[in-house]
């Protein structure tokens, strides 16, 4: 009788052994910057990955989006940087030249992903120099979004594509329910008005200009194309008072959802939150060809692998791993209203089932991304403000776009 | 009675000191060694982890870096940027208006909360308490509430004012009011420090002293503009110096509520350090930038203590 | 008369500075879609803690208040004891230089944070102590602020008692520890409060320093509440709410310590 509880004892422990032995999860650690309802979505995503298996552990730290990239350079220039990020797309230009990131080719190939499933533009703008330094999990465009019951209420019957149509649909809506016309923020509060000068971007682009020139070096918008583009931002607000002045972000958002605004100009972001409004009858469409062809500014969420001070292949595996799960289940991403970037998501259930995003998918075929030069960041906010304060103090179209040229040259010397 | 004021003391206490090392040799035999062990402390800690980054980041105003990779030496040309850069200038101009504004209103409102909260009355003391208590909010606390305060379109102030027929402002939209508001933003914050130094100040004057007055027959008024201020010189010296230099200073309530907008209007010159630094990778220029800065402070600060200094003496 | 007029202005005052403090409670009890609203809403049909439950149970906030305490109070204890003996240096002994010694202490505040980071940064990464509590700690340690207010304040505390001790034979730190300390008690106290105050809001340096989210403060834990595109009031103010009741116990707890104690060492004069 002790004998065999011995032996049952031995036993208990060699298995308690094994178990200890066998395959510990690696740990991976990973920086994001989404916060709020981006934020609880990621979250969720980042849960399920770590529960669909038991090697790898995903240890996300969040970052508030206007601190992530302070704190991100300064970990990179110590070789600090966790095993994985979320970078914007626009914000790869600064960091990759620097040798910071590691080129991910014979990682993708190792780790069997099927770069021929990814959407190509986003994509593309991850490449530097035929080298691939991000993987982009997401593309979130400028679009437009419109109030189904003011529009009823207006006799609009056409969602406007051209921008004839948009002010007279605007108009009707505001003469005839009172409500504003268009909520396009144009002030800056605790959020910048990027807007304006993504809209800006959008119309030169539709009429097949860039910003900036192919080298980058020098503007490219004080001409008729520019002409254009400003005047429709600027007639918008002050000829036919259509955007209410001194509105930022938050209230452009806020008046929108509480369906007091027509027509709202914004990233797709804000979907989840609309979708949140009970009463709020809307939909959504990619960012209408007002001035030519379809054109909208988009920029885009991108895993990148810092180098660390030991290359160590076997993370860098499982960092992998992760990355082509979260890509792959893009829908559940889709929640937060951004679009997904692996084709093969389009044509999930879930995905389809979510309302308004068939809407805009067609959206990510006619974006563009920001130029890219590491100057784009200072650019970027030059811009923002000569804008805001040309179209706040009615400038005409030579004056506002003279200053603008002259601002952003200065900074391209 | 004594006819020395106690601002006069160190002054006196110090040719004093002097005579004290002849008189006390346990003194004089230790100086030396109080002096190190006393100001070590301090001065190490101090050294390692406040001058070294300061002096590191005048080094690194000489050079252009963009924190990733390597630097490149440019000598003074950051400086010679800086001066004819129209963003530097005007978010210097910006904190210049910031300092303007806000060092007065703060100085005197907390002198005359102080006032307030010195009475031993219940109310005295409920006044301490409240006026203070913004203090200890963070700056991104602050900045949101007020910001949500001040909202144009949705805020509570703009809410009030339309309930009783008067159109909403744009508190903080409008590039005429956008500063004044985050100066009133600042006063609830953090006047109530000032309250605490002022009042701190006013217990240290005995009550012989007022009782005197009081006896000469002096009125409130003339007590407190011919005692109570004069007697607070150090104290106010104090408040004036530190109040200065934290308005130079001002950067995250300014960013939270405003982001340094409409148009940049309100855009200080910290801010635009910052984003020069971390957004657009030129850490060189941002260091340079903040040198200019740290050097008007200590100019202006200097200017104020050793003029008082001599004023006592 | 006066008096009951003063009295109202001085009432009224209050409920002036308290206004943005009741409102920051009355939106930390909204539901987040309630906040945002066309037309005035004062009071919340049905206030609701949703807000404080979410922000305590999906957060590790208990945690980042410990941290917080943790930090503040050990950063206070050890600035109150730099600063002091320096100030009793710069405010007692006279020595050639001492006007310039000053100078360059004060200097020390005139620089902004911000342009201090990345060198802080690589600092502490030298000295492997990134990403430790210590490292939040330290920076803070010698504060210049305090250095300035107390010796400005031990300049104006008579010297009729060190006098005598010193005639009675005591040393320099038995002068320090029972004469000058007890006597610059409320100078001390505004300098413990600035230090702990200080230490709890800092927000740049500790979300630089930290990579481990469960070693934040409590500042910058809740900076995270604030949306990458949006801005979630109710649950903002939530956070401030939870974050600042600490400090503000503290506050009134010791007010009356410090009152009394003043009071009990009968200096006047």
């Amino acid at each position: 009788m002790k004998k065999n509880r011995l032996v049952l004892a031995l036993g208990l422990i060699l298995m308690a052994l094994m178990t200890v032995g066998a395959q510990k999860p690696i740990e991976i650690s990973f920086w994001s910057l989404f916060t709020g309802g981006d934020g609880e979505f990621f979250d969720a995503m980042v849960k399920a990955f770590n529960e669909s298996q038991n090697e790898i552990v995903m240890k996300t730290d969040t970052v508030k989006f206007t601190n992530y990239y302070t704190k991100l350079t300064a970990a990179l220039s110590a070789k600090n940087a966790p095993d994985v990020v979320v970078v914007h797309q626009s914000q790869l230009v600064n960091y990759v030249p620097n040798g910071v990131f590691l080129p991910l080719d014979e990682y993708v190939q190792k780790a069997k992903i099927d770069l021929s499933t990814f959407s190509p533009a986003p994509l593309n703008s991850c490449k530097f120099d035929g080298k691939l330094y991000a993987i982009p999990l997401d593309v979130h465009p400028l679009v437009m979004y419109y109030n189904k019951d003011l529009m009823a209420k207006a006799g609009v019957t056409k969602v406007p594509e051209t921008l004839s149509e948009l002010i007279s649909a605007a108009k009707a809506i505001q003469d005839k329910t009172g409500a504003i016309g268009i909520a396009l923020d144009n002030t800056t509060a605790t959020y910048k008005a990027y807007t304006l000068t993504r809209m800006f971007m959008s119309l030169l682009m539709e009429q097949n200009t860039t910003i900036l020139d192919a080298s980058n070096k020098r503007a490219n918008f004080n001409n008729e194309a520019g002409v254009k583009a400003y005047q429709a931002l600027s007639d918008m607000v002050n000829k036919y008072k259509l955007v209410p002045k001194q509105l930022d972000y938050d209230s452009s958002v806020s008046s929108f959802k509480l369906g007091k605004a027509g027509f709202h100009f914004n990233g797709v972001w804000t979907v989840g939150a609309f979708e949140s409004q009970s009463g709020l009858n809307f939909g959504v469409v990619q960012f209408p060809a007002l001035l030519g062809k379809n054109a909208g500014w988009t920029d885009s969420h991108t895993f990148a692998v810092p180098v660390q001070k030991t290359i160590d292949p076997d993370r860098i595996m499982a960092v992998m791993k992760f990355i082509d799960w979260m890509t792959q289940h893009g829908e559940m991403w889709a929640k937060a209203g951004h679009i997904p970037t692996r084709t093969t998501v389009y044509s999930k259930p879930e995905f389809k089932n979510l309302p308004h995003r068939a809407e805009y998918a067609d959206a990510a075929k006619n974006t563009f991304s920001a130029p890219a030069t590491p100057k784009w960041g200072e650019l970027y906010d030059a811009i923002s403000d000569s804008l805001e304060e040309s179209i706040a103090l009615n400038k005409d179209a030579k004056a506002a776009l003279d200053q603008l040229e002259k601002k952003v040259n200065d900074i391209l010397k | 009675m004594q006819s020395r004021k106690p601002g006069l003391y160190s002054c006196s206490a110090g040719f004093r000191f002097f005579e004290w090392r002849y008189y006390y040799m346990h003194l004089a035999a230790h100086t030396k060694r109080d002096l190190i062990l006393f100001s070590a402390p301090f001065l190490l800690v101090y050294m390692a982890f406040l001058v070294f980054p300061v002096v590191y980041g005048i080094y690194l105003s000489f050079f252009d870096w963009n924190i990733l990779s390597g630097k490149v030496f440019v000598g003074f040309r950051n400086f010679v940027q800086a001066f004819s850069d129209e963003k530097f200038k005007s978010s210097f101009f910006h904190t210049l208006q910031f300092v303007a504004l806000s060092t007065p209103i703060l100085i005197v409102v907390g002198f005359l909360m102080a006032l307030i909260s010195v009475r031993p009355t219940k109310l005295g003391k409920t006044a301490e308490s409240i006026f203070f208590l913004p203090y200890m909010f963070s700056t991104t606390v602050v900045g949101t509430l007020w910001a949500w305060l001040l909202q144009k379109n949705f805020g509570l102030v703009n809410q009030l004012l339309q309930a009783i027929g008067l159109k909403g402002v744009g508190w903080l939209t409008d590039p005429n009011i956008a500063m004044l508001s985050i100066v009133m933003a600042t006063l609830w914050w953090t006047a109530g420090f000032n309250m605490i130094l002022f009042s701190a100040g006013m217990k240290q004057i005995p009550d012989e002293i007022y009782e005197s007055a009081r006896l000469d027959g002096a009125g409130k008024f003339v007590t407190l503009t011919r005692i109570t201020i004069p007697l607070l010189k150090d104290t106010t010296l104090l408040v004036v110096i530190l109040q200065i230099i934290a308005s130079f200073k001002v950067f995250g309530q300014v960013y939270v509520m405003t982001g340094g907008g409409p148009y940049g209007t309100t855009r200080v010159l910290v801010q635009y350090v910052y984003e020069t630094g971390f957004n657009y990778f030129k850490l060189g220029y941002a260091s340079a930038m903040s040198m200019i800065l740290f050097f008007v402070i200590l100019v202006i600060s200097a200017a104020q203590l050793l003029s008082s200094k001599d004023e006592g003496q | 008369m006066k008096k009951i007029l003063l009295s109202i202005v001085v009432a009224v005052l209050i409920a002036l500075w308290l206004i943005p403090l009741l409102w920051l409670i009355i939106t930390s009890l909204k539901l987040e879609n309630d906040v945002v609203t066309d037309h005035l809403t004062l009071f919340s049909a049905s206030p609701t803690f949703k807000n404080y439950i979410k922000a305590m149970t999906t957060t590790p906030i208990k945690q980042w208040l410990l941290n917080s305490f943790f930090v503040a109070s050990v950063t206070t204890v050890l600035t109150l004891f730099l600063d002091s003996t320096m100030a009793f240096v710069l405010s007692r002994m006279r020595f050639r230089g001492r006007k310039a010694l000053y100078l360059f202490v004060l200097a020390g505040m005139m620089a902004p944070f911000e342009s201090m980071i990345i060198q802080l940064y690589l600092e502490f990464n030298t000295f492997k102590l990134l990403n430790t509590l210590a490292a939040v700690i330290i920076p803070r340690l010698a504060l210049p602020v305090g250095v300035f207010i107390l010796t400005q304040f031990f300049n104006g505390i008579p010297t009729a008692l060190e006098e005598a001790a010193y005639i009675d034979g005591a040393s320099r730190f038995k002068v320090f520890t029972s004469v000058i300390l007890p006597l610059g008690k409320s100078a001390m106290f505004a300098v413990a409060i600035l230090s702990f105050i200080g230490s709890w809001n800092d927000f740049l340096w500790p979300l630089i320093s930290i990579s481990n989210s469960a070693k934040y403060t409590v500042t910058v834990g809740i900076a995270n509440f604030q949306g990458t595109h949006g801005t979630e009031y109710a649950l903002i103010m939530a956070g401030a709410v939870i974050a600042s009741i600490p400090q503000i116990l503290i506050f009134l707890f010791f007010r009356k310590n410090i009152v009394q104690g003043i009071a009990m060492t009968g200096i006047k004069g």
